[in-house]
């Protein structure tokens, strides 16, 4: 009887090895065939990286791209929709025969573009200067932002367009009609600010993703065009933008240790915010010129601060 | 064989029951049927107001229920606290429930205090002292009995209402003892009469003890305590308690032996938790309304072996908890998100320790005790939310921290035809509580600050000398005792005018911190003077002193105190006439945000008659607190909540 339990044990634990003895199983994707020799899409593992990533965003519906008939141009956001605000975009083309995913691929003229219905106006907003692979483990995926001054409404509504070359062949995505949403209360992460006759922008990337806890708070800080129907580039100015955070519904409580956001090699501006709790985080704001002059807010009442509810 | 048995059952009884009190260590007998101090409403009494009996003891009031028990002006982060020997943590970052307060008086048997760094074997960062609850246990007889009993309570004053039945069974190899209490009060009403908000209570336990005897030298014994507390007022705080719910529950192993070097060896494991819900739903003009839930449970186990050997008494402890404490708070803001943060962060402390103490008789007028213990304890944060919040306040704080303690003392007797003489002193340290260590923005209505814990804290430790002399007559007796402790990096909250307050209407915000030194004095006097047989006149005056590095006052220490009691005896009638008061307290801690506690003095009454009716055993108890209805707070009155007014009392116990 011991014996035979013994055997039991013995055959239990060589099954459980067994799986790691037969090398590399082949990958599977549902809905890609892949094709070792297409040296144009993504190897097995890249692909893999590319739709795990795909699963953690969702495809913009209404936008439709496809280039020479047998590549399809997809764009991503991190809910499928669009908000007011920062909002992260990523491209992605994919080969319709294989369903595999593209590395050679390249965005244009990105450029957003709202139609102000009663004033019969157009103009723009922030958006990213280039569309390009930000994860070299996602050669497939190019990235690029659009921050929305307004949500879709009455008053105007947006479109977007973009050009993509696929494999040296052209498609342009014309002027689409596309819903930009209002972020709900208590959450306001784009003001403007203006230094003489210019107008820029204070875009807060993803404040959603905070903690309690010390965070990385990132920003970009883009000049209106002119004309302003041209994409909002990122201003060639440095500014410092001092942050205070406050609690308003815990009589202005704050958090101690909060660094200003300074300018990166990347454009971005980056600082440290420190939260105490959840709630919603009033950040005022106080923008510094080159010389440590205040050129905005800072002010008692000023309207220069973004809220975010986390 | 009978005789052996019987001997022994008793030895088991006496083990279970009776503790013997050692010298500076005071005993407050809580069940009927005992000799020695007690409070004058018999066992209907709450475990406060049994605690209050002691002289070392004073109590934090924050309401009519759950105070919070100091210990030579030191409290519950100075003072261990024991169930039978089982740790046991509160659950709420307030302080509103002390862990006296998930026990009923029917469930003890007596409370046994040991002043001092001399604690009880199983306690830990006792620097101030420590209080060991003991259980209330049947025991085995030899020949079978059957109890039935039942309290009944009654006070005018916040129509207090107390009620228990408990039922016991006893045999040679078994014995069984269980019962219930319930407890409610309204709201009480102040001196002068004017009504308290938030001062009612309710409250019900339920209790078993068991044991089974395996062989006349060993025996398993196991014990049940559910408690749970609702709709419980604090007037001192912003909020209420919606429950507090606590299982107690130990299964142990004893054996004895006889004639031997060992005597006894008792192995327990033990296992509570607690679960406090606050509730501010009721308080009229809350800004905020919130959500605090806290929660503690503990698991653990002590070993003990005594021995004997010729002038020594030797015991030795091994013991081991594991304790969790998180507590977390909710805030509403009418229209907007809720505000979340955890209070204390899901800790996890392992802690173990071993003790020793020896009892040496060194020759008819000497004795010589001498207790140390060496505990060393892990605590890690468990709630990744709540340690990144933490390090906002301390970057690159670690998620893991370890600690040692441990602490010596020993005290010299001398007994010299009717004096006593003794003389002792000690050395320990505490690691900080959680509270110190990681509590996050726990608000203070104290002083109205809000206090962030410190993970950097360095253990506090003490030095303690003590001092008592004590002559008896044939008609009286009188003592005289000192104390003083000399803290190193004693843990106090320190003002940080960098940060800003979380509570809406707080002053500031307070870290905890370590200061260099400080000092606690005690002093006490007491006096017995049997004047007649029947008349007894009994005196009992203190004071004390506390002084930080700066030679500034503590807070929360006792201003000068007295007693004084005429008691009279006749036959089965005891009655007694007490005035009782506090001078004004002139050493207060004005930089910790204390306020000068005005004199005071009240008038007690009480009187017990104990009568039989066929084979039942009643005792009638009745008395009046605070005869003349006079309005005062003391010193401990937490935001200085006015004490009760006149209160008439009338209890009935009956045992059968």
């Amino acid at each position: 009887m011991r014996l035979v339990f013994a055997a039991a044990v013995l055959v239990g634990l060589a099954s459980c090895n067994s799986n790691d003895d037969f090398g590399a199983q082949n990958i599977e994707i549902p809905g890609i065939t892949i094709d070792e020799s297409d040296a144009d899409c993504c190897s097995a593992e890249e692909a893999l990286a590319v739709y795990n990533f795909l699963q953690t965003v969702k495809p913009i519906d209404g936008i439709d791209l496809v280039v020479d008939g047998q590549y399809k141009v997809n764009v991503y956001s991190r809910t499928g929709t669009l908000h007011t605000g920062y909002n992260d975009l990523y491209f992605v083309a994919t080969k319709a025969s294989t369903g595999n995913y593209i590395k050679f691929l390249d965005i244009t003229n990105l450029t957003p573009l709202m139609f102000m219905s009663k004033m019969n106006m157009y103009h723009s907003t922030p958006t990213s200067s280039e569309v390009a692979t930000s994860d070299i483990n996602l050669v497939a995926v190019k990235h690029g932002w659009i921050s929305f001054v307004m949500n879709t409404s009455d008053a105007g509504s947006w479109s977007l367009a973009f050009d993509a070359e696929v494999l040296k062949k052209k498609g342009s995505l014309e002027a689409t009609t596309i819903t930009v949403g209002a972020l709900p209360e208590g959450q306001q992460w784009l003001k403007s600010f203006k230094v003489e006759n210019d107008t820029y922008y204070l875009s807060l990337v993803n404040p959603t993703d905070w903690k309690t806890g010390t965070n990385t708070i990132k920003a970009y800080v883009s000049k209106k065009s002119n004309p302003i129907t041209t994409p909002y580039a990122l201003a060639a100015e440095t500014f410092t933008v001092d942050i205070d955070p406050r609690m308003p519904d815990m009589g202005n409580h704050t958090s101690p240790n909060n660094t200003p956001l300074v300018k990166q090699e990347d454009g971005s501006y980056q600082g440290t915010i420190n939260l105490t709790m959840t709630g919603l985080w009033r950040i005022h704001l106080k923008v510094k010129d080159n010389e440590g002059n205040v050129v905005a807010g800072g002010e008692e009442g000023s309207t220069l601060f973004w809220d975010v509810t986390i | 064989m009978i005789i052996e048995t019987l001997l022994l059952s008793l030895i088991i009884l006496s083990d279970t029951t009776a503790t013997e009190p050692q010298h500076l260590d005071e005993v407050v007998v809580v069940s009927k049927g005992q000799g020695g101090r007690r409070s004058a409403k018999g066992q209907v009494a709450s475990i406060d107001e049994h605690l209050k009996e002691l002289k070392n003891v004073s109590l934090v009031r924050r309401g009519s229920y759950a105070w919070e028990p100091v210990v030579n002006n030191m409290a519950m982060e100075r003072v261990s606290t024991t169930i039978d020997g089982m740790k046991i943590f509160y659950a709420c970052t307030d302080k509103m429930d002390p862990v006296t307060s998930y026990v009923e008086s029917s469930n003890l048997q007596s409370i046994l205090l040991n002043s001092g760094l001399n604690g009880n074997p199983q306690a830990t960062g006792n620097i101030g002292g420590s209080l060991d609850l003991k259980l209330r246990k049947a025991g085995f007889l030899y020949n079978p009995e059957w109890k039935i009993g039942a309290d009944a309570g009654y006070e005018s004053n916040g129509h207090l209402q107390v009620y228990g039945g408990e039922a016991s069974y006893s045999s040679k190899s078994f014995y069984t003892n269980g019962g219930f209490f319930y407890r409610h009060a309204d709201n009480y009403k102040e001196g002068g009469g004017r009504e308290v908000s938030f001062s009612q209570f309710q409250k019900i336990n339920a209790y078993d003890n068991f044991g089974f005897r395996l062989s006349p030298q060993d025996a398993i014994e196991g014990t049940f305590i559910f408690d749970r507390a609702t709709n419980v007022g604090y007037p001192a705080l912003n909020m209420d308690v919606a429950k507090a719910e606590a299982f107690i529950t130990s299964l142990s192993y004893k054996r004895l032996w006889e004639e031997r070097l060992v005597q006894s060896w008792e192995t327990k494991v033990y296992y509570n938790h607690i679960t406090h819900v606050m509730d501010d739903t009721t308080r009229p003009d809350v800004q905020i309304h919130m959500d605090m839930p806290g929660k503690s449970w503990t698991t653990g186990l002590y070993s003990l072996v005594r021995a004997n050997k010729g002038a020594h008494e030797l015991t030795v402890n091994y013991d081991l908890y594991y304790n969790r404490l998180f507590a977390d708070m909710t805030m509403y803001p009418g229209g907007a998100a809720p505000m979340y943060m955890v209070t204390w962060p899901d800790v996890g402390t392992l802690n173990t320790g071993v003790a020793l103490s020896d009892r040496i008789r060194l020759g008819s007028a000497h004795t010589l005790n001498i207790s140390a213990k060496v505990a060393w304890q892990q605590q890690r944060l468990n709630n990744e939310e709540g340690y990144h919040a933490l390090s906002v306040f301390f970057p690159g704080m670690q998620q893991q921290y370890h600690q040692t303690t441990g602490r010596i003392a020993a005290n010299y007797q001398l007994s010299i035809h009717n004096s006593q003489l003794s003389v002792g002193a000690g050395w320990g340290s505490r690691a900080p509580t959680v509270t110190e260590a990681y509590g996050y923005y726990l608000n203070n209505t104290y002083d109205q600050y809000d206090y962030i814990g410190n993970p950097r804290l360095k253990n506090e430790s003490a030095i303690e000398v003590n001092a008592g002399y004590q002559v008896s007559g044939s008609k009286f007796q009188v003592s005289g005792d000192v104390n003083a402790f000399f803290f190193s990096n004693y843990i106090i909250g320190q003002f940080e005018d960098r940060l800003s307050a979380m509570t809406v209407g707080a002053e500031g915000v307070k870290v905890y911190g370590n200061i260099s030194h400080a000092t606690i004095a005690n002093f006490s006097l007491t006096s017995q003077w049997t004047i007649q047989p029947w008349l007894t006149w009994n005196t009992r005056l203190g004071y004390a002193l506390g002084q930080d590095d700066e030679g500034e006052s503590l807070p929360m220490i006792s201003p000068f105190s007295y007693t004084t009691s005429l008691g009279v005896h006749f036959g089965r009638f005891n009655g007694k006439a007490e005035v009782q008061g506090n001078a004004r307290q002139t050493r207060y801690g004005k930089k910790y945000g204390e306020t000068e506690t005005p004199a005071w003095t009240i008038v007690n009454l009480s009187a017990n008659y104990q009568f039989s009716i066929h084979h039942s055993q009643l005792a009638l108890r009745f008395g009046i607190e605070n005869l003349f209805d006079k309005r005062y707070t003391t010193y401990a009155d937490w935001c200085d909540i006015p004490q009760k007014g006149r209160n008439i009392y009338v209890n009935l116990s009956f045992e059968l």
